[in-house]
């Protein structure tokens, strides 16, 4: 992101922030990206960002723990799957087969939950593309403390003219835009 | 913005955004106040008495406790279920709490479940070290071994607590990991030396708080509290199984589960209340921990406290109604026998002191909260004591009833994990933000 030209409008409220993506989206105007400190409310329909196939994700993690944890009582506790070496574990004279199944209601719900959990953690790592380490692509130091930025490219303003976007941005409440040059190692401050 | 016509604000003092960051960062940015200082350094007392009590009983073995053949579960598995307890409360507040859109979670939820993070860490000492050889520790996971299929054994509620307690220690962390990592981000942004700069840089994975990110980020949190809520109602469950699969007189009870998991939500606010009144004051966060917060969190401890205060008359009812003599002495046992001290103590903790919370001054009163809060885990300290002990003291045959007392090292080991807990908590609050940043600028009021 950082290596295109971009307009950027700051503001100090989210509230602002959002109204003035809902005018421009009116108007034609696609936008880049907002970077807020804190989740906005209704944001993401604002921009149009479609909803997330992490559910199926989350789903499809947890199929596989549920099958796992059953796959391992089934090999390591009972006599269907032909796995027994040497030695049954027959203890208090319980079951050794598909009567155990009551008994393995705990575990396989244990791994169902924690595939789940930690399988749309990883699904969220990689589609957010974040990992330990990576440097981050901040445009303004304050974008995750207090201030809310609205990012476009110039070419994505369509039909409104430059001056028509600031008018509209300021109107709604932004406080300050800006130009990021990637040749210039400096921000042009309007 | 969160405005609701009838409800009080959630954080008081007309709080700007960057008001929030200030606020919750100073501990962070500052260096540790002569309180912290203080608090730490008895905590870390503590813990050097974890050490070296653990030391002696792995160098000595577990004759240094004062288990016997007849009750061969005392303080070890008592501190147990207490501090898996405690640990429910934390992803209670931040699952069920966020599943119910009950926001005045937001300022509390951090704290909670590093609680119960540091909680889990600490009861899961005491069964690793019962077993005596602590190295072999790793047997109870299911790993392929060198004697053939000799596997763990899933018919056992004692292994399904191995991989409940796991799961729940992992998932839990995982969650307030992910919570985290906007609040990292921000400390990482307002970072001055390098050192912070490439810690906290380190463990935000990059964050830059995209639209994008957001939508996903919500998805993620939701699904997470999904699958965490049946998980906080199933680690309670298993662990009440460990007693309630048995034939022991006074554990074979189907109340169990419902009964566990009210006490552990009871005993798990105690202990968010006594952490909170007292950081709240410590770190300066009344703005943002109310009376409020305080308030509703003493109404969940009245509920649950008076859900198992009906559990412990039903307990005795079942008990008369039964016409099951051995299930009867155990009852009249624990309520007159030797152990009968223990048991009103647990009553009196745990039925009668919280109804004093119908009163809105007793609600309101921090001080006053604060020594509840105490009074309230003493009582579910006692509550597992009085159900291991006296149950396990006489049973069926009386040639083999014994009494039971702690040593001094069992004494060690509990305050032990106490230091542990503290000295974990108090770094916590030194090196990461204590309430939820980016969720609390989304609720406060007034932007101007």
């Amino acid at each position: 992101m950082l290596d295109k030209k971009l307009i950027i409008g700051v503001y100090d409220d989210g509230d602002n922030l959002l109204h003035s993506v809902e005018k421009l989206r009116k108007r034609g105007v696609e936008i880049l990206d907002c970077f807020t400190p804190y989740p906005i409310h209704n944001l993401d329909k604002a921009l149009g960002i479609k909803r997330s196939n992490l559910t199926v994700g989350a789903f499809l993690c947890g199929f596989t723990g549920f099958c796992l944890g059953l796959l391992l009582q089934f090999y390591t506790m009972t006599s269907h799957l032909h796995t027994f070496k040497s030695w049954p574990m027959i203890i208090g004279g319980k079951p050794q087969n598909y009567m155990m199944i009551p008994s393995m209601v705990p575990v396989t719900f244990e791994c169902t939950i924690l595939f789940t959990a930690f399988g749309i953690g990883i699904l969220f790592f990689i589609r957010a593309k974040m990992i330990h380490g990576k440097i981050p692509d901040i445009l303004d130091p304050r974008q995750t403390d207090d201030r809310m930025l609205l990012v476009v490219t110039p070419d994505q303003l369509g039909e409104v003219s430059r001056s028509e976007f600031d008018s509209i941005i300021t109107s709604a409440g932004a406080i300050e835009i800006r130009e990021h040059n990637p040749e210039h190692s400096n921000d042009n401050q309007h | 913005m969160y405005e609701a016509a009838i409800r009080k604000p959630l954080v008081t003092g007309d709080k700007s955004i960057s008001d929030v960051s200030n606020d919750i960062c100073r501990p962070i940015e500052n260096k540790p106040t002569k309180m912290w200082w203080l608090g730490f350094t008895i905590s870390f007392i503590c813990l050097t008495i974890f050490v070296i009590s653990i030391g002696w009983t792995v160098w000595e073995g577990i004759g240094t406790w004062g288990v016997n053949k007849t009750v061969m579960w005392g303080w070890d598995i008592t501190n147990f279920v207490f501090w898996v307890g405690i640990g429910h409360a934390g992803t209670l507040i931040s699952a069920i709490l966020l599943l119910f859109r009950q926001k005045w979670r937001m300022s509390i939820n951090r704290s909670a479940e590093a609680m119960t993070i540091f909680a889990v860490i600490c009861a899961a000492m005491f069964p690793l070290f019962h077993m005596g050889r602590v190295w072999l520790g790793y047997w109870p996971l299911p790993l392929p071994n060198a004697y053939g299929s000799l596997w763990v054994n899933f018919n056992s509620p004692l292994l399904w607590d191995v991989f409940a307690i796991s799961t729940y220690f992992s998932v839990s962390l995982l969650f307030w990991y992910l919570g985290l990592i906007p609040d990292i981000a921000t400390v990482r942004d307002r970072a001055t030396s390098k050192m912070r700069k490439f810690w906290y840089g380190f463990f935000s994975m990059g964050w830059n708080g995209s639209a994008r990110n957001w939508h996903r980020y919500e998805i993620v949190a939701l699904i997470l509290a999904g699958v965490s809520t049946p998980l906080v109602l199933s680690v309670h469950t298993i662990v009440s199984m460990d007693f309630a699969t048995s034939v022991e007189p006074g554990w074979h009870t189907t109340i169990f589960p419902p009964y566990f998991v009210a006490g552990a939500i009871f005993s798990g606010f105690g202990m968010v209340l006594t952490l909170l009144v007292i950081a709240r004051s410590v770190l300066n966060l009344q703005d943002y921990i109310t009376i409020g917060h305080l308030e509703a969190m003493t109404k969940v401890v009245m509920l649950t406290g008076s859900m198992v205060g009906l559990a412990y008359l039903t307990e005795f009812f079942i008990a008369a109604y039964s016409g099951v003599e051995y299930e009867q002495y155990a009852f009249l046992n624990r309520a007159f026998g030797p152990y009968s001290w223990a048991y009103w103590t647990m009553m009196s903790c745990n039925l009668f002191a919280p109804q004093v919370f119908w009163f809105k001054w007793a609600r309101t009163t921090p001080w006053f909260i604060f020594i509840m809060s105490i009074i309230v885990n003493i009582g579910m300290w006692f509550e597992r004591f009085v159900i291991i002990v006296t149950s396990l003291h006489r049973d069926y045959l009386t040639s083999s009833w014994a009494m039971y007392s702690a040593t001094i090292v069992e004494v060690a080991i509990f305050v032990g994990t106490m230091g542990l807990f503290f000295t974990c908590f108090f770094l916590f609050s030194k090196f990461l933000p204590v309430i939820n940043m980016a969720e609390v600028k989304s609720i406060i009021k007034s932007r101007e």
